[in-house]
């Protein structure tokens, strides 16, 4: 039995630079799908939620058109949307395939369509009588956002985050097919298409505790701002 | 003064047609405090609304010293609501900031020329030792005498308070009855309190109207009492209690 544990400690150092860069790639994929969720996804939400029927800023063809594109994007099996994307990222990107920036596109989008869906939620369940208590005091739609949506929104907020990272997480497994690499790609290379099982299960191990890291993280942050 | 003529109000959905108010005249003297009484639905709470734009009316006037307030542009009114604050019957505090941040916060919206201090309006809703509590951590009286130091905060010409007693028990309902009484005291602003309570109007108010079904169906000159009496019945008490001492 320690003779097994040392042949799989030494194969795992063996492996272990190729691991990491693939590690790399997947952080390349999340930090892109991460910024593109706060600084699109975010106000996308807020204006699915702003322009809905029977509030302040009600807006049919906004709120009808933004429905409608985050309703498709949502819809699309993922590995559909990467494929379809192809042409556009060779055309934004110079090449579609061979590296985590290029997969990043599609991420980007599925990152986008997914948050805003959250923040809209989060944004539902703060009670009218806020919205109302900003319109009461004259204050302005930015105002209202900033100052009291996303105040009593803002652990809701944080959740919504860690859930979508942990799905882009999962999506980003999914990029090895246009040869975007990271951590899910590595495992299924090694273990689906070597049959080098351990290393694979070492890898979805690796996931696991990045999923983990995710979770905890997010549910302390949310849970340090709440003063409700 | 505020004015209100020939004001009607309906609330459409695809098949029900609620009429909440209908041909409203009201009339109400600066620096008045005035009641408005009704059973549930009769439309004190649309009335009241009217005041500060939440509400439109279909059709009529509503006129608040020289704004006609349903037909202001946005950045009119919004210059014309910094000056009118309302108290809720849910307090409508903000959960994740301090007592501090939510009396605070209609500053951090406007600017104002000569606004009250936090310190001294907590003072004068008695919660100095609050200052960095969070909602949560208070009781409902205490909420409310938040609620109602955010409302004072940036003197406001107009004061609106909708049921701002009817979630506290009668204990509780006397100070807030009190913290208003002396706010109107003290700043003399117009002063309107919708509530289902007669003894809080009694308590507080000049003149109330009465509503039913919504119509204004009279005005009665209050005969104002020292203290809260307990009594739970509606328009055909609230005259025989209003206009006795
Ligand atoms: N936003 C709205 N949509 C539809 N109907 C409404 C709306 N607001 C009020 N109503 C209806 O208008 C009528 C008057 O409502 P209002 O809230 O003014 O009554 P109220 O006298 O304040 O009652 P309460 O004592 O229960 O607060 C009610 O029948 C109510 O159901
Ligand atoms: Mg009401």
């Amino acid at each position: 039995m320690p003779e097994t544990l040392s042949i799989y400690i030494e194969r795992v150092i063996d492996f272990a630079p190729r691991m990491v860069d693939s590690l790399w790639e997947t952080s390349i994929m999340l930090f892109f799908a991460m910024l593109a969720a706060i600084l699109v996804g975010l106000p996308v939400g807020t204006l699915l939620f702003l322009s809905a029927d029977g509030r302040p800023n009600e807006n049919r063809l906004i709120n009808r058109s933004l429905n409608a594109v985050v309703n498709i994007i949502r819809s699309f099996p993922f590995l559909l949307l990467v494929v379809a994307m192809q042409p556009l990222i060779r055309e934004v990107y110079g090449r579609a395939t061979g590296d985590p920036i290029a997969a990043s596109f599609p991420m980007i989008v599925i990152a986008i369509a997914l948050y805003a869906r959250f923040v809209e939620q989060s944004l539902m369940d703060v009670p009218n009588g806020i919205i109302e208590t900003a319109q009461s005091m004259g204050a302005t739609t930015w105002q209202m956002v900033w100052k009291f949506l996303y105040v009593e929104a803002r652990s809701s907020l944080v959740i919504g985050f860690t859930t979508a990272v942990i799905s882009f997480i999962s999506y980003s497994t999914i990029m090895g097919v246009v040869g975007g690499g990271g951590i899910g790609d590595f495992a299924i290379r090694y273990g689906y298409q070597r049959y080098e099982t351990d290393i694979m299960y070492t890898a979805i191990i690796v996931i696991i505790i990045l999923v983990e890291v995710f979770q905890w993280f997010g549910l302390r942050l949310a849970k340090s701002i709440d003063k409700r | 003064m505020i004015q209100i003529q020939e004001v009607n109000k309906t609330f459409r959905d695809e098949d029900t047609h609620v009429y909440a108010l209908r041909d409203i005249h009201l009339t109400i003297d600066k620096g008045e405090a005035f009641g408005v009484i009704g059973e549930s639905g009769a439309g004190k709470s649309t009335l009241l609304r009217l005041l500060n734009a939440l509400e439109r009316p279909d059709s009529g006037r509503v006129l608040v010293g020289d704004h006609q307030v349903n037909q202001l542009s946005r950045k009119d009114l919004r210059a014309y609501q910094k000056d009118v604050s309302m108290v809720f019957q849910q307090f409508n505090l903000l959960n994740n900031k301090t007592v501090e941040e939510n009396v605070r916060l209609p500053l951090t919206l406007h600017q104002y020329d000569h606004p009250l201090t936090v310190d001294a309006v907590l003072n004068f809703v008695g919660l100095e030792d609050k200052k960095h509590s969070y909602p949560s951590q208070l009781s409902g009286g205490q909420k409310q005498r938040v609620g109602i130091a955010r409302a004072l905060i940036s003197r406001p010409t107009l004061l609106l308070c909708d049921e701002p007693t009817s979630a506290l028990d009668q204990n509780t309902t006397e100070e807030i009855v009190n913290v208003l009484k002396k706010a109107h005291e003290v700043f003399g602003m117009t002063i309107i309190v919708v509530t289902h309570e007669l003894a809080v109007i009694k308590a507080l108010c000049d003149r109330s109207a009465v509503m039913e079904d919504g119509r204004i169906v009279d005005i009665v000159s209050v005969q104002k009492s020292a203290e809260l009496t307990d009594f739970k019945s509606y328009h055909e008490r609230a005259i025989e209690v209003l206009t006795h001492a």
